[in-house]
């Protein structure tokens, strides 16, 4: 959370880049490789300039690298964006995996009557935390 | 403890969904996430504590949950509930808050809000599968032009993604 601001910023980015399903389908086909813009068009009824706007808006967004070597500027991906956009995805699955394994501990305690607490138990910060109720009932 | 009780997670468009069957009725997995007393027996991590769970369960009724480190750290977390289907459904808005549970400025002047939906299913028997959505825009409207179904080429390219980056 401390770098906050930058992953935000570079998150909206990535998705704004992704809400287009050609240029998604241009990411799709870099998976195999690099490409040029000739080659990354082929697939589409579209000029070559409507693809290189796709193409600026991928390289904006840090979602592409084009070489500045070759004379055929090829493109590939640019995968830390990318992977962003997964690990914001894992951070949130596992902390729900998380939640609701401790849900079901709660709800099972709930209905055996074994949480007599359960009813005065918002004043209390003492209790051990709900962890170890769900290490007792495994 | 039987196939159909393994949780389920999927990527949609920008959210995260995950779901799972629980051996409990509705009206106590409702009670379990509206009622403070007991969302707050289960939703901080394994080994913090919620000293702080207000929860105002009405359309546009605010919730505050305040949660405590093992080391003593204190975070905050706000939102609003924008739909109260009783024992059915609930949506809210959630984001990192100060003490007093004011939204955090994360940068651009919009606090990092996402939007949680919460579904029950009565499965009888008491039984209910819960399904929590979180999804990256507050904006459902964002959220949906974001859609059209890119989850197939991000699978793609997820998959991908070890042998690139290494």
């Amino acid at each position: 959370m401390t770098t906050a601001t930058a992953p935000r910023d570079q998150l909206s980015a990535t998705f704004g880049a992704l809400a287009d399903p050609t240029r998604r389908a241009i990411l799709a086909q870099l998976v195999d490789g690099e490409a040029s813009v000739t080659e990354l068009a082929a697939p589409f009824e579209m000029t070559l300039p409507a693809v290189s706007k796709h193409l600026k808006v991928l390289e904006r967004a840090q979602l592409i690298e084009r070489s500045r070597h070759a004379q055929w500027r090829p493109c590939r991906l640019a995968p830390a964006p990318l992977k962003e956009v997964a690990d914001w995805v894992e951070r949130y699955r596992v902390l729900w995996e998380d939640r609701f394994d401790r849900l079901e501990v709660y709800l099972e305690e709930l209905q055996q009557g074994r949480s007599p607490r359960a009813e005065q138990a918002n004043d209390d910060d003492t209790e051990p935390p709900a962890g170890g109720a769900r290490g007792a009932a495994r | 403890m039987t196939a159909s009780n393994s949780p389920q997670v999927t990527t949609e468009d920008d959210a995260v969904v995950v779901e799972r069957v629980f051996d409990a009725p509705p009206e106590l997995v409702w009670r379990a996430w509206t009622e403070p007393e007991h969302f707050a027996r289960w939703y901080g991590p394994t080994g913090f504590t919620l000293p702080v769970c207000e929860i105002d369960l009405r359309v546009g009724g605010r919730h505050v949950w305040g949660m405590r480190s093992p080391d003593g750290q204190e975070m905050f977390s706000t939102g609003v509930f924008s739909e109260i289907v009783p024992l059915e459904r609930l949506v809210t808005t959630d984001a990192m808050a100060d003490a007093d549970g004011k939204p955090l400025d994360m940068g651009g002047g919009h606090p990092m809000e996402t939007t949680v939906t919460v579904t029950l299913e009565d499965l009888g028997g008491g039984r209910t599968k819960l399904t929590v959505r979180q999804a990256r825009w507050p904006d459902p409207g964002m959220a949906a032009g974001a859609g059209g179904g890119w989850s197939q080429a991000f699978e793609k390219l997820a998959e991908a993604l070890p042998e690139i980056a290494a």
